[in-house]
């Protein structure tokens, strides 16, 4: 077996180098140099069926690609080569009025930069190669075609690439070289020949892995010759689990992580570059089995898992973002699932408080307190980082009334932000769509035409004069809805029939590939058990909100029915009095039937609506009311609307009130969220408090945890007089704006180690690290009166 | 007949308005007037929102989630009795599905003892024991406002006295003996005594609603507070903090 080199104090002072190391990274050229390989093997594979191509394609690429072992490292891999400096939110340069979401998949390479070696002549002939691949031009064809609905956001689509959870678990117990066995009976057996092609490509991409062990081995051999003491015991431990995993089944949690991590780099490079959102699942039931066969306690295990979370960590802004880890829950009977390693990751995640991966914890009535208290440090530690929480009580029969069998229940996992996925066996595709809801109630007040370019965008409801349009606002919405939804459907299949165009064979031996023997992307036949195309709902409050006020209007004063069309026009200028009038009305989120419920039918209609589409394999969309950011993005391009939000103001948050709208506090608002049809919501949806740390008085932070629990958590999602399934899902920062702004202001006082963890949404983000717009949209979500627990 | 009430605020607090999560109606419109008033919003009758008791009775059981460790209703303000009508008419029906009920008042009014049987917790303000000086301060008779609390732990209702302590009003040794004979005569099962210590949460509202805020100097140490609560404490009369 193995030594650990050095005890958990040591490991833990390796783990935090390892990261300053890595967050002194300011270049990202691995994913460009594996688009060179592929582009140098492409002649060699040519006749071989796609999916056999990609997978010689990875073997040849991990053959090249540079590689090196930390001196701080406890485990060789990394997932630097998958990524580019990309992702919108942490890019210095961001700004919402020029963001154009991701739909260009050759704007990556703006974001290297040319030096000596890699120079802009060969950036661009990649880029050129790239722009006349089969999966670029099918895509740009689909992007071109729905540039109208795009243009200002009635809808996006977008090709998904990472955002699953794969089972890594059957490699960690009994190695790559077992199923690659496995695989070349099947090859044997197998009489279809796309199958048959299918399982080759697989054992071709899963030798591609035993390749990159065994040239770290040789890397950690070769600094052994001339390491010193100190270093010789952390090579000689390395060295000894490459020599048995990921080939062979994992003897320890040592070897377990080493495993796992390959084959995590693995994956990540077969979706280079940007494999946003894959998930780990649930973390501390993987490891958990190779902990118990150590006997090693928490501390040896949190000190091993450190090195875990900084793998998930890449160069200066950790770039790899919306990466997974779960703990605790329950099983199909109810019975607690959280052990020894789920504490010992929560230590873990604490005492390196790093920007990723993101964390997210189980619930369900029979959770022990013991699991608040541990969390209470994470609520009530300034600058810490947060899990988000889910309720297994409710996901549980959601999942199951949307096809999940019973015994996959307790496997769904959390990929990206919020969206529940079975582990292995689900492709949701879940980031497919946009739909900005905003958008078309605007569309459908002005005929079609934009509030703030004053183009004509589209129009699929009956044409009416103004007034009339007001009167019968509620159809003509849905009617218009119909038509966007139709072509959102259409362009969202065309973005995963390109990105199929792209097969990734590695990561369908974690996804059900090595039972179907098809590609977890293909579009003909279905690789997963579980499939379906995502569908993120924006504005769910403030259209709901602009019925009510457009019915009170009507009602109250119809003599505005007409000015209020020309103050939409006129963004309110010159209508100050009725934009007063108009806020003044009745809104989401203070537990008022009204305006809740017109929230809960908007919500229940749409899903409807949106589950209703289709996607390539003839399987439903998902619904998620989620938000990503993308309410403050999309926000951008919807003009005034009869609730009194102006133009290009942001939306509402996921299911949340529009900010400033529910100052009633918590309970109400707890109120008003708890009437929503999640039955409805499979796909997710998304919410924060932001909550003043000074409505908890006890003096300890298990103790607070505590008092979290009794008042925010078990209200909301445990509530005995709840009369339907409750919500699922939350996140929250229990901070102030006052406290951020000062953070803002003082970063060295109060942010001493350059890192203020903050979530928005699914992701963690340093604060610290964001543009300013993002800065700013998260001091204004915290919105503290709608969470306010004092009256 | 649906009687109306007129609210300046509404939301839940935990543990200063009664047991558990309370759902808090500030009612508006007040009859005294107390220089350190923390809801100067509250002092106009025809300010705030307009309902009619059947529709707030409806918010309210629609709450019911939410009164989770004993919560339920509670009715502050401004002066909750001032719309004795309509009050009276909601902790009926509130009542009658069970859900606890409290009422947070100056006790001057004189009809309050007929709110008792419909009230599960009275929280009643005991603010100067010195008759001149609380008339001069706020504008309250304390003989009304010493039946009622009389009348009230008769009934055995169980009753909450708050006094809140403020330099140069009610902290000296004069103010201190007052307490000690007001609150031991009233002493009991069921009946507590806290003593507030003096803030300014409602300078800004003050001074943002264009009026001045007069009080000045007049926080209270530690150790007085701890002076009055132990010779509460000495007399047998049951000080708490919540």
């Amino acid at each position: 077996m193995y030594t650990l080199p050095g005890s958990a104090k040591v490991i833990t002072a390796m783990a935090k180098e390892l990261f300053r190391e890595e967050r002194a990274r300011l270049r990202l050229d691995g994913w460009f140099y594996l688009k060179e390989s592929y582009i140098r093997h492409e002649a060699a594979y040519a006749d071989l069926p796609p999916m056999e191509r990609a997978a010689c394609q990875l073997k040849e690429a991990i053959r090249e690609l540079p590689l090196e072992i930390s001196k701080h490292a406890l485990f060789a891999g990394t997932q630097r080569d998958a990524f580019a400096r990309s992702y919108a939110l942490i890019n210095p340069s961001f700004q919402v009025e020029s963001f154009a979401g991701y739909c260009d998949p050759t704007a990556v390479f703006d974001d290297i930069e040319p030096n000596e070696e890699i120079t802009a002549e060969r950036i661009r002939q990649v880029r050129e190669h790239d722009r006349q691949t089969p999966y670029v031009k099918k895509l740009s064809q689909t992007y071109e075609a729905a540039e109208r609905y795009t243009g200002e956001v009635a809808f996006f689509m977008e090709q998904v690439t990472g955002h699953v959870v794969p089972d890594i678990r059957p490699v960690l117990r009994d190695g790559v070289c077992a199923q690659i066995a496995d695989l070349e009976e099947k090859i044997a057996k197998e009489a279809d020949p796309k199958k048959r092609s299918g399982f080759r490509a697989m054992k071709t991409a899963l030798e591609a892995v035993l390749v990159l062990a065994e040239r770290y081995g040789d890397i950690a051999r070769e600094q052994l010759q001339t390491a010193d003491e100190t270093d010789k015991s952390r090579l000689e431990a390395i060295i000894a689990a490459l020599e048995q995993v990921p080939a062979r089944g994992a003897r320890g949690l040592f070897e377990a992580i080493q495993s796992f991590v390959l084959m995590w780099q693995v994956m990540c490079i077969e979706q280079a570059p940007n494999p946003f959102a894959f998930s780990v699942g649930n973390a501390d039931r993987v490891f958990e089995p190779y902990r118990a066969m150590d006997g090693m306690d928490r501390e040896d295990a949190a000190a091993l898992l450190k090195h875990l979370l900084v793998f998930y960590n890449v160069a200066d802004r950790s770039w790899a973002i919306s990466q997974n880890l779960i703990v605790g829950g329950r099983d199909t009977k109810g019975n607690d699932l959280t052990n020894l390693t789920s504490y010992a990751l929560l230590d873990a995640y604490y005492d390196m408080n790093l920007p990723q991966p993101i964390l997210s914890t189980k619930l369900h009535r029979n959770t022990l307190d013991e699991l608040y208290k541990e969390m209470g440090r994470f609520f009530f530690t300034p600058g810490c980082l947060t899990p988000s929480l889910f309720n297994d009580d409710s996901l549980f029969p959601i999942l199951k009334a949307h096809g999940v069998r019973d015994e996959d229940l307790p496997d769904y996992g959390i990929a990206g932000c919020q969206e529940p996925l079975i582990m292995g066996k689900d492709n949701g595709n879940t980031t497919n769509t946009w739909l900005n809801l905003a958008k078309i109630l605007e569309l459908t007040l002005t005929g079609g035409k934009s509030l703030v370019t004053g183009e004509e965008i589209a129009h699929y409801a009956a044409v009416l004069p103004p007034v009339e349009r007001l009167r019968n606002l509620r159809e003509l919405f849905y009617e218009n809805l119909a038509g966007f939804l139709k072509e959102m459907e259409k362009a969202a299949n065309g973005c995963s029939e390109a990105v199929s165009c792209l097969p990734v064979p590695f990561l369908s031996t974690m996804m059900g590939g090595l039972e179907t023997g098809y590609d977890m992307r293909d579009t003909v036949h279905q690789g997963t058990r579980y499939n379906g195309s995502g569908c993120l709902i924006h504005g769910l409050a403030v259209v709901a909100d602009s019925f009510v006020a457009v019915d009170h209007l009507l009602a109250e004063k119809p003599e505005l029915a007409e000015d209020l069309l020309k103050a939409l026009e006129k963004d309110f200028e010159g209508y100050e009095e009725l934009r007063s009038y108009l806020l003044s009305l009745p809104k989401y989120g203070n537990n008022e039937d009204e305006p809740d419920e017109e929230t809960v039918a908007i919500a229940n209609r749409v899903s409807d609506m949106v589950k209703s589409l289709r996607n390539y394999l003839g399987n439903p969309f998902r619904v998620d009311f989620s938000t990503p950011s993308t309410h403050l993005l999309y926000g951008y391009w919807v003009g005034a609307l009869p609730n009194g939000r102006k133009s290009r103001d942001m939306l509402n948050y996921g299911v949340d009130p529009f900010a400033g709208e529910a100052g009633n506090g918590l309970g109400l608002r707890t109120l008003s969220t708890m009437k929503l049809p999640f039955e409805k919501f499979a796909g997710g949806y998304a919410s924060h408090f932001g909550i003043d740390p000074k409505y908890f008085t006890s003096d300890s932070h298990e103790g607070k945890g505590l008092e979290f629990k009794q008042k925010v958590v078990q209200p909301l999602f445990f509530n005995e007089l709840a009369d339907h399934i409750s919500p699922f899902y939350l996140y929250v920062n229990v901070t102030t704006p006052e406290m951020l702004r000062k953070v803002l202001a003082n970063p060295k006082k109060y942010a001493p180690s350059g890192v203020y963890i903050m979530r928005i949404h699914g992701t963690f983000v340093n604060f610290l690290d964001l543009s300013p717009a993002i800065q700013e949209d998260i001091i204004r979500r915290l919105d503290p009166e709608s969470t306010s627990i004092e009256c | 007949m649906d009687e109306v009430l007129r609210y300046f605020q509404k939301g839940f607090n935990y543990s200063q308005d009664g047991p558990g999560n309370r759902l808090v109606y500030h009612l508006s419109g007040c009859n005294l007037h107390c220089p350190w008033c923390s809801n100067p919003e509250g002092l106009a009758p025809g300010g705030g929102r307009e309902e009619t008791v059947s529709r707030i009775l409806r918010a309210v059981a629609s709450a019911r989630p939410m009164f989770f460790d004993g919560g339920g209703l509670t009715l502050t303000g401004g002066e909750a009795t001032l719309q004795f009508k309509a009050v009276m008419q909601l902790l009926e029906k509130v009542r009658d599905l069970g859900i606890h009920t409290c009422i947070e008042t100056n006790a001057t009014h004189p009809r309050l003892p007929e709110l008792f049987p419909l009230l599960d917790l009275l929280i009643a303000d005991y603010k100067i024991p010195d008759k001149e000086a609380l008339f001069s301060w706020t504008g309250a008779d304390i003989s009304v406002v010493e039946e009622n609390i009389r009348k009230a732990a008769a009934f055995g209702i169980p009753l909450a006295l708050r006094t809140p302590l403020i330099r140069g009003v009610n902290d000296d040794e004069d103010d201190l003996a007052g307490f000690v004979r007001f609150f031991g005569e009233v002493k009991g099962p069921g009946v507590t005594v806290e003593f507030l210590r003096y803030h300014e949460y409602g300078r800004d509202k003050w001074e943002k609603m264009g009026m001045r805020y007069a009080m000045a100097d007049a926080f209270v140490g530690t150790e007085r507070v701890l002076q009055f609560e132990r010779a509460c404490r000495e007399a047998g009369i049951d000080v708490v903090r919540t």
